[in-house]
């Protein structure tokens, strides 16, 4: 009851945009403090059976010319040997595992997305563990085109060359999968879906082989016929998730403890293991993942709870194939020590070195903290938009304060008594209008959502365009819209921000826990909506000035600046998120135009009221 | 594959035993070796030992343990097969014996039990269970009713049975695929034999290269043949990994390797058992079934039997050691391999944590006959099928009648697994996908195994190939086992949140009890321990009282 009272009373309801700013700078300064050493964790292996670094290597000698012959079947063959639809690469690779004795097997598929067809043949080749039974497997794949578009001609030959050699012992405990994709896009998802049987056909085929559970995936990724520097570690996975932790620390491990290779992570070339580094590799990691899109032929395991990552070679350096083939080999042997799937270490976690990471315990409540800001907010409109009149009241007067104070001390020396209550004067929630608008404009979010999914990629700069004309005069024009048809007062306003608010809190939090920087970046981005005041009545200047604010922080202006961050024109990125949205399952766009848009759009109107209603 | 090269064998399992017989005990017990060649530089090593006789003879060289524990349990016809690795059928055609002497991954168990209700038989299964558990040391007590179905239309019993016995008999069967097999279970099955590892072919059953083989399977088969009669067969396959390959591109295997039995198996045959049936010309102690051109050196003291150009017999002398050694052939050579009746796989399909979906591709490899077969289904309860689910589908045309029977017994919860049994009948020359989906139950935290998140084996699926005419399997089929994950807790927070809680109801509970329970006294009001102080205590607490009436506050400390 007491609880109750004093959030009725106008000194909590004036405190509560307090809290809510308080809340996202607290949120983002968490953020900020997590790649300090005493909030960040060194990384270690959770599961004892892994034993990484723990075997000899014997992948050498001999291999090497053997890896050089295959490496010239692949650079003969060319880099549109695989996507040429003539089935070249296919039954070439498939005809040199075939003579290793191993079984092989072919994928045709073809997805259609934006209007650009996606088509490739899969080959890949199982080799079945002596006394094994043929409940787990374990995959070693790479692309015959890497995701930059380069030939990924050592890649594809050290895996043959592995294929041979690993095939010679006889301690796998499980299945091991050489996959060769056709790309790095749609092949391995192609394979995955069809393994486990959920492909759609005839489009993807289905696969004629198959082995057990798949515990692990390792792609290698390899383009050059030079030396290599550094090893590049990516573990991003579609719509934000992540491989083990486990898998990852074993990769690190092996490469730089047993073959001394630098490991990098999130394209950090040079990294101090500073704060400054740290925390760029940790942004970079979140901006990979709030974006939820494959960042590697790995990422398309992920959802299937397969763990998997891929090992880039990077640089120019003193490194050849056959460390990159004991680090695979070493990483096959650990992988093959494994009795259960990885289950024992993270698989929320930010990476900010190779060895340095925090978990979600820790890092959870920077998102939390923004996402109630706007519940927070919600809260003390809906309780400010029920004492509407006795606001009214309060606002005049010097003396509002110690009058408020002797009311405190009075309700606190005593028992709460009835003398307090007739102050709060309830007033009826206009809610029909309110609501209606905040669902009419959540469900407006689908109409960009269906655009930009199956538009055609050559009309996708036109119609960006045109959408972001449109997304400026939208708020206005909705509010004119509004205020003419249905004459709605200040009330309406406040409770119509009031459910927007809400939903974001909601959306936000409950995101929170499936993809945190996803809703870490929204949450910041539409943090100042919480600050704009429902109540028109201001100075046209402080209008405007809000509009241009709130016009730097739309949807259409993020996707300039993801466009900028990669250096890649603006239709890449949309067919990159058509493409991601019919292949992958990539959902960011759903958030995007369901979640962030129609809260922007409100906020606009809010704005966009301060005129109208005073007009 | 040879089996028909092998009429002696054949007639001498079949032939019934003259009882009481005693002076012809010595002839109760016969063994041989057949060693296959397959492709890929592999080698099929099949050993047989068939031992006859009778339960109440005390002189038998039928193992008086296993007698013991079928008259105990009243067992009258006993499978039991131990099988580790996968047979690969597509690289090495049908398996020998027809597919009969070879159990799924694991160990699987099947058994007549002569018993007047179904309540006596399961009553004697597990008592049999627990005995051969016993002897073999393996987990087949962990065979209890959850693992065990009744199979209806895939086995018939082997040996001869009166049909009023028949009528008393019960089949159960049991599956552990999740058995690992080792030397302990190969050395109770070597006690069984009459010269126990030490002579004979069974001298190369060593534990060390035995279970080093690609695919391995051990079986006992106990059927009566007109009285009783016991039969041990193991089966090894043993391969050679593929050497060589030194130039710049590798060349594929085109030679055959060279191999020995003594390199195979680390030793030589020490010799013939000398309590074994006497060979003739048909029943001989080793046979090699190779290519023509391959040829074969043998060690001294053994007699050659030529059967047929590809099948080469040798007779072991009684105290001489015996080795083979096969030179390497360039190029390469292949015997003839006949495709099994059916190639089956079976593979899990979708994923997350709810459901859950199984198919299995049956192919018919025959270009003019149709193949009718039983697919037989042993699931656990945990995995929930959904019969209406079940969709045959076959790659070209519309064929109604392809499902000819099935035979489906729910699970209960925590009693009994599923049974599906699907009789089918598969065009020549077609496959056919036989799909079906299952929900996964949630276990009780108990109920998980201590690697929970290794996931749960399925047992194989068997598929007992029909006769045509006689409806009688005459050839059985094991698909590989299936690794099923299920919703699985973090078993690392229920422990935290135990140990946090506990915490926090510690310090709160029993500080807010201690509130509400204690008595807040006086220190004057204290009762002391002596009689004195005791009444002292009674007087102040009767003043108290009455000022309490009174009006005036208790005094609190």
């Amino acid at each position: 009851m007491s609880i109750l009272t004093s959030l009725r009373s106008t000194r909590i309801l004036k405190l509560l945009p307090l809290v809510s700013a308080l809340c996202i700078l607290v949120g983002v300064a968490w953020l900020l403090l997590l790649p300090l050493d005493d909030y960040s964790r060194r990384t270690y292996i959770s599961e004892n059976a892994l034993l990484p670094g723990q075997v000899h290597t014997y992948f050498g000698g001999s291999e090497q010319d053997v890896f050089r012959s295959y490496r010239h079947e692949v650079t003969a063959l060319g880099k549109n040997a695989s996507a040429d639809g003539s089935g070249v690469m296919a039954e070439k690779i498939g005809g040199i595992f075939d003579a290793f004795g191993l079984k092989v097997g072919k994928q045709k598929f073809e997805y259609t997305a934006a209007g650009g067809v996606y088509a490739g043949e899969n080959v890949y080749a199982v080799l079945q563990a002596p006394r094994g039974d043929a409940t787990e497997a374990l995959v070693l794949c790479a692309a015959w085109v890497n995701t930059e578009g380069e030939l990924n001609e050592s890649g594809v030959a050290l895996v043959l060359a592995l294929a041979r050699y690993l095939k010679r012992w006889s301690l796998w405990s499980k299945d091991i999968i050489f996959l060769i994709t056709s790309d790095s896009r749609a092949g391995p998802q192609a394979w995955v879906d069809a393994y486990h049987d959920l492909h759609a056909p005839p489009a993807v085929a289905s696969l004629p082989l198959k082995s057990g559970a798949i515990q692990g995936v390792v792609v290698v990724d390899y383009p050059t016929s030079r030396g290599f520097e550094s090893l590049h570690i990516v573990y991003d996975g579609i719509n934000g998730q992540l491989p083990n932790l486990d898998l990852i620390n074993t990769a690190v491990r092996i490469a730089s403890g047993q073959m001394a290779i630098r490991t990098t992570l999130q394209e950090m070339w040079n990294h101090d293991n500073q704060y400054k580094d740290r925390l760029r590799t940790m942004l970079r990691g979140m901006v990979n993942q709030g974006l939820g899109h494959a960042s590697g032929p790995h990422s398309s395991f992920i959802p299937y709870h397969i763990d998997a990552i891929t090992l880039q070679a990077y640089g120019d350096g003193w490194h050849d194939e056959v460390t990159l083939g004991r680090t695979v080999e070493s990483l096959f042997r650990s992988l093959n020590n494994l009795l259960e799937h990885f289950h024992q270490s993270f698989f929320f976690y930010l990476l900010m070195a190779e060895r340095r990471f925090v978990s979600i315990g820790t890092y959870l409540p920077s998102a939390m903290l923004i996402a109630v800001n706007f519940t927070i907010a919600a809260i003390a409109l809906w309780l400010k938009s029920g004492r509407q009149n006795t606001g009214e009241e309060e606002k005049s007067g010097d003396g509002r304060v110690s009058e408020e104070k002797r009311r405190l001390i009075e309700s606190a020396g005593e028992a709460p008594s009835a003398a307090g209550q007739p102050v709060v004067v309830s007033e009826e929630r206009l809610l029909l209008l309110s609501m209606a608008f905040v669902v009419a404009i959540h469900f407006l979010g689908f109409i960009p959502l269906y655009l930009f999914n199956n538009l055609d990629e050559k009309n996708f700069n036109s119609a960006f365009n045109i959408f972001t004309l449109l997304n400026i005069v939208l708020p206005s024009a909705l509010c004119a819209i509004f205020t003419k048809s249905f004459a709605p007062t200040p009330l309406h306003f406040a409770l119509i921000k009031c459910f927007s608010l809400l939903l974001l809190g909601m959306f936000l939090s409950a995101l929170a826990t499936l993809n945190f920087s996803l809703s870490f970046l929204i949450g910041v981005f539409s943090s100042p909506i919480t600050f704009i005041n429902p109540t028109p009545k201001r100075k046209w200047t402080v209008g405007t000035a809000w509009m241009i604010l709130l016009q730097g922080l739309t949807p259409t202006t993020a996707l300039v600046g993801v466009a900028l961050y990669w250096g890649e024109p603006l239709s890449e990125i949309l067919k990159e998120a058509a493409f991601g949205w019919r292949v992958w399952g990539m959902w960011t766009q759903v958030v995007v135009w369901c979640v962030w848009w129609p809260a922007w759009i409100i906020a606009g109107v809010q704005v966009a009221g301060s005129w109208a209603v005073e007009a | 594959m040879r089996l028909l090269s092998w009429p002696s064998i054949t007639q001498l399992l079949l032939a019934p035993l003259v009882v009481g017989a005693r002076a012809s005990e010595y002839n109760d017990y016969s063994e041989n070796l057949l060693l296959k060649s397959l492709p890929g530089n592999s080698i099929l090593a099949s050993f047989r030992f068939v031992s006859n006789g009778t339960f109440d003879s005390h002189h038998s060289v039928f193992p008086r343990s296993l007698a013991q524990i079928l008259q105990q349990s009243q067992t009258k016809e006993l499978h039991l097969k131990f099988t580790l690795g996968r047979w690969d059928a597509e690289q090495w055609g049908r398996q020998v014996w027809d597919g009969r002497t070879a159990g799924g991954t694991g160990v699987e168990l099947w058994a007549w039990v002569e018993a007047a209700d179904d309540s006596e038989a399961d009553a004697r299964w597990t008592t049999l269970n627990n005995a051969l558990s016993g002897l073999f040391c393996a987990s087949l007590n962990f065979i209890d009713s959850t693992r065990t179905i009744r199979p209806v239309m895939s086995f018939q019993p082997a040996g001869h049975h009166s049909p009023e016995s028949l009528e008393r008999l019960h089949l159960l069967h049991g599956t552990l695929p999740r058995e690992p097999v080792c030397t302990e279970n190969l050395t109770p099955f070597l006690k069984l034999l009459p010269c126990k590892g030490k002579a004979g072919i069974s001298s190369l059953l060593d534990g060390h290269r035995l279970f080093d083989a690609q695919w391995q399977s051990m079986s006992i088969d106990v059927k009566p043949v007109c009285e009783e009669s016991g039969k041990c067969q193991l089966q090894m396959e043993q391969t050679k990994p593929y050497a060589g390959g030194d130039s710049c591109f590798p060349l594929s295997g085109v030679t055959d390797l060279p191999w020995s039995l003594s390199e195979m198996f680390g030793r030589p045959i020490r010799g013939s058992c000398p309590l074994a049936v006497v060979p003739t010309e048909e029943a001989t102690h080793v046979c090699v079934n190779i290519a023509e051109q391959r040829s074969i050196f043998v060690s001294q003291g053994s007699e050659e039997r030529k059967k047929s150009p590809e099948l080469r017999c040798f007779i072991l002398h009684e105290n001489l050691d015996f080795d083979i050694v096969l030179p390497e052939l360039s190029p390469s050579t292949n015997i003839l391999l006949t495709p099994p009746p059916v190639y089956a796989s079976r593979s899990l399909t979708g994923h997350g944590q709810e459901r859950g979906g199984i198919q299995a591709v049956l192919n018919n490899p025959s270009s003019n006959s149709t193949v009718e077969f039983v697919y037989l289904e042993s699931l656990p309860w945990f995995m929930k099928p959904y019969l209406h689910t079940l969709s045959v589908t076959i790659s070209v045309k519309a064929n109604r009648n392809i499902v000819q029977d099935i035979y489906y017994r729910p699970a209960l919860d925590r009693k009994r697994g599923t049974q599906l049994e699907v009789r089918l009948r598969v065009p020549p020359g077609e496959t056919v996908l036989l799909n079906y989906e299952f929900e996964k139950a949630v276990l009780r935290y108990t109920e998980y195994p201590p690697d929970a998140n290794r996931g749960f084996d399925i047992a194989p699926a068997i598929i007992s190939i029909l006769d045509p005419t006689s409806q009688k399997s005459t050839f059985s089929i094991r698909t590989t086992s299936l690794l099923l994950s299920l919703p699985t807790p973090d078993f690392s927070m229920p422990y935290n949140v135990i140990i946090l809680t506990s915490t926090v109801m510690a310090l709160a509970f029993g500080s807010i009890f201690n509130i509400l329970v204690r008595r807040f006294v006086g220190a004057d009001e204290v009762i002391g321990g002596s009689l004195i102080s005791k009444i002292r205590g009674h007087i102040m607490a009767f003043a108290a009282k009455r000022r309490r009436v009174g009006g005036s506050k208790p005094k609190t400390e």
